[in-house]
């Protein structure tokens, strides 16, 4: 028991260091870096690179990479944050999802994709202690994670800099009329904490012992909820909030077994946050915008004019008969996607809250329609609406505590529910098969006639998508839409005449989860095969850029986002290695230049 | 206000433009694969097989493996005079083994008529998710990495070399009940690891195993001690461990280093990122295998020599896997008739495919699971930096 509970506060100090740069930025700059993981992975791999290959000591190799991950940082803030300073702070998440999709794919072509060993640069297993052996690199690491918090806190408090950084935090534009030269504190602190993130990438690594390109996204992905537990923006917090989840961690695995490591995580995550809504050491945030700000409120989404309407539903509905095979596949992932994006024009468009968990009620959706079809041999079309009814009801209940919440809160903890939904499909065996998936869902028939080829497929997912884009619209049309949009406008006002935003939000999400729980069990009967591995994070990322993208304001738009995010990897497929660098930068050109989405206008 | 609609309308105009000349492009780039297809499909000089394979994302490692492999046997191929004197050829695709992307482009690979076959996808999920459109297409999907027990059900043109996890683990119950009475399990969170878990845990309780602790992992967990800490508590004979190459070496080199586990480990996985990763931890690692490179098979001998050759290493299980899988294909060909036709029939029909597995050396598809037949594995152990043959 005690050595289980060392081993978890070894691990849980590995996401405090991380945690503390996620921290120092979100505090500065108020953005949720997710990028910050890759920057980490990056500076792992780098030192790999120092350390085994030029066979460089400790010393020189932190030198160096706290060097490299450093301008790595000042290049993230001056390209790509800077840029987007004054949008929502949803444009900058999303835009360093797409730096960090970068990093992650140059890292994979410059180190190569193998995991490897890390060099021993510090002993690493060399101190027996009841019942474990830990190294001197994980006491000094230890001892850098409390090194860094306390100069950290005590800088920011005490120093003319540090005082300048919360300034600036705090209030923009009143620092910048007391003459605190804003940029240069934002890129000094992107610096210091990219910095950091990369001699955490050097401790981690020796920690891991094993590391490859791609290891700095889980750690990162943990690190974050670290982060968050211990309060956004709180020195401390990402010290605290690291420990206790290493520890939490380690007891609940101990106990339950790996399998159920994701539900302990995020369910950790949730309950805190339940508990402390800003986090352990967070301070209650000032109300500030919703996090989709002027995305819908400056932008008008362009009109259709009636007669181009059904000029274009006629061509979509033509088109996969004149083209290739490859043309309806390709459009009914399109379509898919599309449906699964559009109702967020509600929650995040509308109601203003940024959604990170549609994957949960896609994969509901996907199951409860693979197993009335395929093992109780429901009709199709009972098995798709029970997709959508399910996700609807299961994801708004275990979605409602959230909603009292606010700002990046909120979307973390819809990251939370996400994964905390797919971590129960998962451990539902009996009902689910768990891990294994279920095989021989059948292909979409209607009235005794099965739809097997791709054009017959493309029609209908192309119905569902126009009845929703019809049902969606006809709803921010009406009086609840209007309700739903005041929330998203002011939410101070319309709780002060008497609207509950909650409840609101919630139905904003239910709706939204009916239509992506349609849209995953339109996805099973095509797949033919589901398992719980096909609904990862990066499912629910993809699903609210393709809403940003379009316009959220716009229902139209993300039919257009979708064509742009899903289309565009198979566009660019004769680039073979680099394509997934070029759609990231494609990414993050279109945030920073079409701000208020593909379909909308500037106000 | 009607500015404002000329406005929305120009500018609208102007995106429709826009995604016109998207599509535009995108339908010319098929027109080109599918018209350059049907043109060639009788007269051309080569046949092709497509492969769907992770070139980049979190699986890219398996696919550069897999690439390997698939490279050296198309050439070898084409070195004996290809299929039916026609050159054979291998179109790749990337899908970064994701079931959104191998189920886009199927319809393009079963359009393409100088596609005789099929191999790949990594993962069962993206594999699957594709496998519907070849049934329909009547081409064969050789799913080589495929082992899961359901992958096959689609459809009778859904077949996979790969050995059925029953087999296999009832001969690594057997050799590791040769040492152990009382283990510890720790196993793969996936489809794979599943249900090789469910086999293998059938079979050691016949042979009167005693399975004193069990869990599963996610593959992406990067500190296992916590399930590692309560097996070795659990004073096992030995720790089995059913999974992958990093997660093997992440178990016995946290076994080692930081619990000071010395008893037996069997796992671990037949790849020299295996080997190197877990050092001089790693050594006596047992395991049963289809295949090493110092297998006492011929055809598995003469493969081992022609790779070193060419990438100067050994070769790994999933670089033989995908090797074999190209020289299967191209010999059921030579047999019948350089076409998808051909390909069907000689699965077969075919019952002496050169077997690179265990210590046969052919094999024929058993033709209700259209799965390898049963086959005998070699049992090996880690010695010198090597998986050597062992009794």
């Amino acid at each position: 028991m005690v050595d289980t509970l060392i081993t978890g506060f070894m691990h849980g100090n590995a996401y405090a260091i991380v945690a503390l740069g996620m921290s120092l930025i979100f505090g500065v700059s108020n953005v949720a870096n997710f990028a910050h993981a890759a920057v980490f992975g990056m500076g792992m791999m780098i030192a790999w690179w120092l350390g085994s290959v030029l066979g460089l000591g400790i010393v020189p190799t932190i030198i160096l990479v706290a060097l490299i991950t450093g301008l790595i940082g000042l290049l993230l803030n001056t390209l790509v944050i800077s840029p987007l300073q004054n949008r929502p702070s949803v444009a900058a998440l999303l835009a360093t999802i797409g730096v960090g999709m970068i990093l992650d794919n140059t890292s994979q072509m410059i180190f190569g994709t193998e995991t490897r060993s890390f060099p021993e640069l510090l002993p690493s297993h060399n101190i027996e202690f009841l019942g474990v052996r830990i190294g001197t690199s994980d006491i000094v690491m230890l001892l850098l994670t409390v090194a860094i918090m306390a100069s950290m806190a005590a800088f920011l408090k005490y120093g003319k800099m540090g005082q300048a950084i919360r300034a600036t935090a705090q209030d923009t534009q009143a620092a910048k009329q007391v003459g605190i030269p804003v940029k240069r504190i934002q890129n000094i602190s992107f610096v210091i904490a990219s910095a950091f993130a990369g001699v955490a990438g050097i401790f981690v690594g020796m920690f891991n012992s094993n590391v490859s390109p791609t290891s700095g996204s889980s750690v990162g992905m943990t690190a974050f909820i670290a982060a968050t537990i211990g309060g956004l923006g709180s020195m401390p917090g990402a010290v605290v909030g690291g420990l206790t989840l290493g520890i939490v961690e380690a007891l609940g695995v101990y106990a339950f077994g790996d399998g159920a490591h994701d539900l302990i995580t995020f369910g950790a995550l949730i309950i805190i946050l339940l508990v402390r809504p800003n986090g352990l050491f967070g301070k209650k945030q000032v109300l500030h915008e919703p996090m989709t700000g002027s995305f819908s409120g400056g932008a008008k989404p362009y009109r259709i004019p009636r007669w181009l309407g059904p000029i274009l539903i006629v061509a979509a509905l033509v088109a996969p008969f004149l083209a290739t095979d490859y043309f309806s596949s390709v459009g009914i992932q399109i379509m898919i996607y599309a449906m699964a994006a559009m109702g967020l024009t509600m929650v995040s468009g509308s109601a203003g809250q940024v959604a990170l968990g549609q994957a949960g009620p896609i994969a509901l959706g996907a199951y409860t329609s693979a197993i009335l079809v395929g093992q109780l041999h429901a009709s199709f079309l009972v098995g798709v609406l029970c997709g959508g009814l399910v996700a609807a009801i299961f994801s708004s209940i275990i979605t409602f505590p959230v909603w009292k919440l606010s700002g990046h809160y909120i979307a973390i903890a819809t990251i939370g529910v996400g994964s905390i939904t797919v971590a129960l499909i998962r451990v539902f065996e009996p009902i689910t098969k768990g891990s294994l998936g279920i095989t021989g869902i059948p292909f979409p028939q209607l009235f005794g006639f099965t739809l097997f080829t791709p054009q017959l497929q493309y029609v209908l997912v192309l119905t569902f998508l126009l009845i929703e884009l019809l049902v969606i619209t006809k709803i921010r049309k009406s009086h609840l839409g209007k309700t739903i949009e005041s929330i998203g406008n002011d939410p101070v006002a319309s709780e002060s005449i008497g609207i509950r935003t909650s409840a609101y939000k919630a139905l904003a999400f239910a709706i939204a989860a009916f239509f992506a729980g349609i849209a995953g069990a339109l996805m099973a009967h095509q797949y033919t095969y589901i398992d719980p591995s096909m609904f990862p994070f990066a499912t629910s990322s993809l699903v609210l850029t393709i809403a940003v993208l379009g316009g959220l304001s716009s229902p139209v738009g993300t039919i257009l986002g979708a064509i742009v995010l899903v289309g565009a990897p198979e566009l660019l497929r004769f680039m073979s290695g680099g394509r997934i660098i070029v759609y990231g930068v494609l990414l993050i050109l279109i945030i920073i230049f079409r701000p208020q989405g593909l379909f909308a206008k500037k106000e | 206000m009607t500015r404002n609609n000329h406005i929305s309308i120009r500018q609208l105009l102007l995106g429709v433009c826009t995604a016109g000349a998207l599509l535009f492009t995108s339908a010319c780039a098929q027109n080109s694969t599918f018209g350059s297809g049907t043109s060639g499909e009788s007269s051309s000089s080569s046949v092709a097989i497509a492969v769907m394979y992770p070139e980049t994302g979190q699986y890219a490692e398996y696919g550069k493996m897999f690439k390997q492999g698939l490279d050296l046997g198309v050439k070898q191929v084409n070195a004996d005079g290809g299929v039916q004197g026609k050159k054979l050829e291998l179109k790749y695709f990337d899908t970064q083994s994701d079931p959104k992307q191998t189920a886009a482009i199927a319809p393009k690979i079963a359009a393409d008529k100088s596609v005789v076959a099929v191999v790949g996808d990594y993962s069962s999920g993206a594999s699957m998710a594709a496998s519907p459109t070849f049934q329909q297409a009547k081409l064969v999907h050789y799913g080589f990495n495929n082992s899961v027990s359901d992958f096959t059900s689609t459809g009778d043109y859904v077949w996979t070399p790969q050995f059925s996890q029953a087999v296999f683990q009832k001969q690594n119950a057997e050799l590791v009940a040769q040492k152990a009475k009382k283990i510890a399990a720790v196993y793969i969170e996936n489809d794979w690891g599943k249900s090789a878990y469910a086999e293998f845990k059938k079979e050691a309780k016949k042979l009167g195993i005693s399975i004193v602790y069990e869990s599963s992992y996610l593959a992406d967990s990067t500190d296992l001690s916590p399930i590692l800490i309560p097996a070795r508590d659990a004073k096992p004979d030995a720790v089995v461990h059913i999974g992958y190459g990093p997660d093997g070496a992440l178990v016995v080199n946290t076994l080692r280093d930081k619990l000071g586990y010395t008893g037996l480990f069997y796992g671990g996985q037949i790849t020299q990122e295996y080997i190197k990763l877990s050092g001089s931890n790693g050594e006596g690692t047992r395991l049963i295998g289809p295949f090493t490179p110092d297998s006492t098979n011929p055809n598995a001998a003469k493969f081992v020599k022609a790779f070193r050759a060419a990438y100067k290493t050994d070769p790994g299980e999933f670089n033989q896997t995908s090797y074999a899988s190209i020289i299967d294909l191209a010999y059921g060909m030579n047999k019948t008739s350089a076409t998808r036709e051909g390909v069907e029939k000689a699965l077969k029909t075919v019952d002496d495919f050169p077997c690179y597995v265990g210590t046969k050396t052919t094999f024929k598809f058993n033709q209700s699971t259209r799965r390898m037949d049963s086959t005998s594995f070699l049992k090996l152990e880690l010695t010198d930096g090597k998986f050597q043959i062992t009794d």
